[in-house]
């Protein structure tokens, strides 16, 4: 890496490490808020659980929240926060230094991924403290690993899409947040109560193959389709990748020649 | 200005909100049945209505029962943010200072500005689901769950417009930019009962729950999910510590309120 990059890229960690500090409060405040509404769903949902399987329940729900928190994170923390950085007029700052805006945006990682993780240690000290389930205990953790990573970066690969499209076009920030949480739904369908005909269709529904090789390797979950699951991932991401740079590569020669409309999300 | 002029400010407010900002009105209409349908669809996959009914510990209909504590709990949370977060909003928009200086109490302007809203969100909430609700109940049990669930809506909006103001004053006297209320709302829910029933939880959490006017208006609201006709001295007593608590909540409100406006005048935290 040639020196001037890294320069660069140690002042986007900084800036987000120092954001993360200095809201601090609004950080603890974010946790709080998300393990406790997913804590009042879950509540709800187990209301139909029988007292004998009640633990399997306890952690399928608590990873599908899981995935559906990686989600919803990485679309909203790192593509909404494009609307700061845009009122902010930084986004032609950047330009005119040569600096693409959605590399200073690469940064909200570090944000997304503390929320994300904290929420997470936060969830299952409160839900397994409340039904006495090990909600943390892994059958495997490398799948697991692989699992959360494609998740990830799908997760990631949206956000930068969307935080592309906020730069020529408004959007609807409730209407992601309707998305996000209709993803809920989908992602908690297990694909072995589907008609045999109908799992690889529903393992192709975007985050839907990451979220079973997840829930699989947390014990959640028979293991059934794995190959088709990994391999449907791996595609998927790597589309969603490509997707997502070459949104930002268009958004930024459009916005080069015609500027920011400073429309974001709303 | 009188109290009609702030009542009328909160109809045009309104209007010209959903009228400016037709995706919050769409979004608005789907929420109730996100949630809905989130929670029932998790408790299909994992469980069953029989299961339900014995842990709930009562013959009822899961999803009347769901409907009355989704429509409770989300007026229930309309109010909180309305009313406790509006100070935050005005705050953040540096329209503060003006409410301050209002001819009435801030209080007084924060709740009649607020009531037009609420009448308007929970009427459209509740005919959302009255298709719903008239379908699996049948035409004439129907309309009585239904009234029973306006009335849930209509009296329990009084005592938590006065807790929902207690709220305001505390936002008003700290200097605090933070959204306290974002996490403070999802677990006044829990402790009401929301999605849970608050006879289920642990004994120290039900001290709570006994506080709390929301746990009355969701209990209320549930009421109506009962297989058969509620009870009327259930309904009666209901109301009535509803009501007891408006007087308490919106007396002590009054009063906490004009301190914390005093303080907040005093030390800029405006």
């Amino acid at each position: 890496m040639r020196p001037r990059a890294l320069v660069r890229a140690k002042a986007v960690l900084w800036l987000h490490t120092i954001r993360l500090w200095r809201y601090r409060w609004s950080f603890l405040n974010m946790i709080l808020s998300e393990a406790a509404w997913i804590f009042l769903f879950v509540l709800g949902a187990l209301l139909f659980v029988p007292s004998e399987q009640l633990g399997v329940a306890v952690k399928a729900a608590f990873w599908t929240i899981v995935a559906w928190s990686v989600i919803s994170n990485f679309s909203s923390l790192v593509g909404a926060w494009m609307n700061f950085f845009i009122s902010l007029g930084m986004v032609e700052e950047h330009l005119v230094h040569g600096f693409s805006p959605f590399k200073a945006l690469l940064g909200r990682l570090i944000t997304g991924s503390s929320v994300i993780v904290a929420s997470l240690l936060f969830m299952a000290a409160l839900v397994g403290g409340a039904f006495h389930v090990n909600l943390l205990a892994i059958d495997s953790v490398g799948l697991l690993t692989i699992g959360m990573i494609l998740l990830a970066a799908e997760g990631l690969s949206y956000g930068f899409t969307v935080a592309a499209i906020s730069m020529r076009t408004s959007v609807p920030h409730n209407l992601l947040d309707i998305l996000n949480l209709g993803f809920v739904g989908i992602l908690m369908v297990p694909v072995q109560a589907l008609p045999e005909g109908a799992r690889l269709a529903y393992l192709c529904i975007p985050y839907v193959a990451p979220a079973h090789l997840v829930k699989v390797a947390t014990g959640s979950m028979p293991p059934v389709l794995m190959a088709e699951a990994l391999a449907i991932s791996a595609l998927e991401t790597a589309a969603m990748l490509a997707a997502a740079a070459l949104a930002m590569r268009s958004v930024e020669t459009w916005v080069r020649r015609n500027g920011v409309r400073a429309i974001g999300f709303w | 200005m009188g109290l009609r002029t702030l009542l009328k400010s909160g109809i045009v407010l309104d209007m010209y909100f959903f009228k400016n900002n037709r995706f919050a009105f769409v979004s608005m209409l789907l929420w109730p049945y996100l949630i809905l349908g989130l929670i029932l669809g998790m408790g299909a996959l994992f469980g069953s209505a029989e299961s339900f009914r014995e842990n709930v510990g009562a013959a009822v209909n899961p999803l009347t029962y769901f409907v009355a504590s989704t429509l409770a709990a989300m007026v229930s949370l309309d109010v909180m943010w309305g009313v406790g977060g509006s100070v935050l909003h005005h705050r953040w928009i540096g329209t503060l200072p003006y409410i301050l200086l209002t001819p009435h109490r801030t209080s007084v302007t924060l709740v009649l500005t607020y009531v037009p809203r609420y009448l308007l969100t929970a009427g459209i909430q509740l005919a959302e689901f009255a298709p719903l609700i008239l379908m699996t109940e049948g035409v004439g049990s129907g309309a009585l769950k239904l009234g029973v669930m306006a009335l849930a809506v209509t009296v329990g909006m009084l005592p938590i417009l006065g807790f929902s103001a207690l709220f305001a004053s505390f936002l008003l006297s700290i200097k605090e930019e933070t959204n306290v209320l974002s996490w403070v709302n999802p677990l006044i829910l829990l402790f009401s009962g929301a999605f849970y029933p608050a006879y289920l939880l642990p004994k120290w959490a039900r001290l709570i729950s006994v506080a709390l006017p929301s746990t009355y208006t969701i209990e209320l609201a549930r009421l109506s999910a009962l297989m058969g006709s509620p009870e009327l001295r259930k309904v009666t007593a209901l109301i009535g510590i509803l009501v007891a608590m408006s007087a308490v909540y919106n007396l002590v409100s009054g009063l906490v309120i004009q301190a914390g406006e005093r303080r907040a005048m005093r030390e800029g935290a405006i």
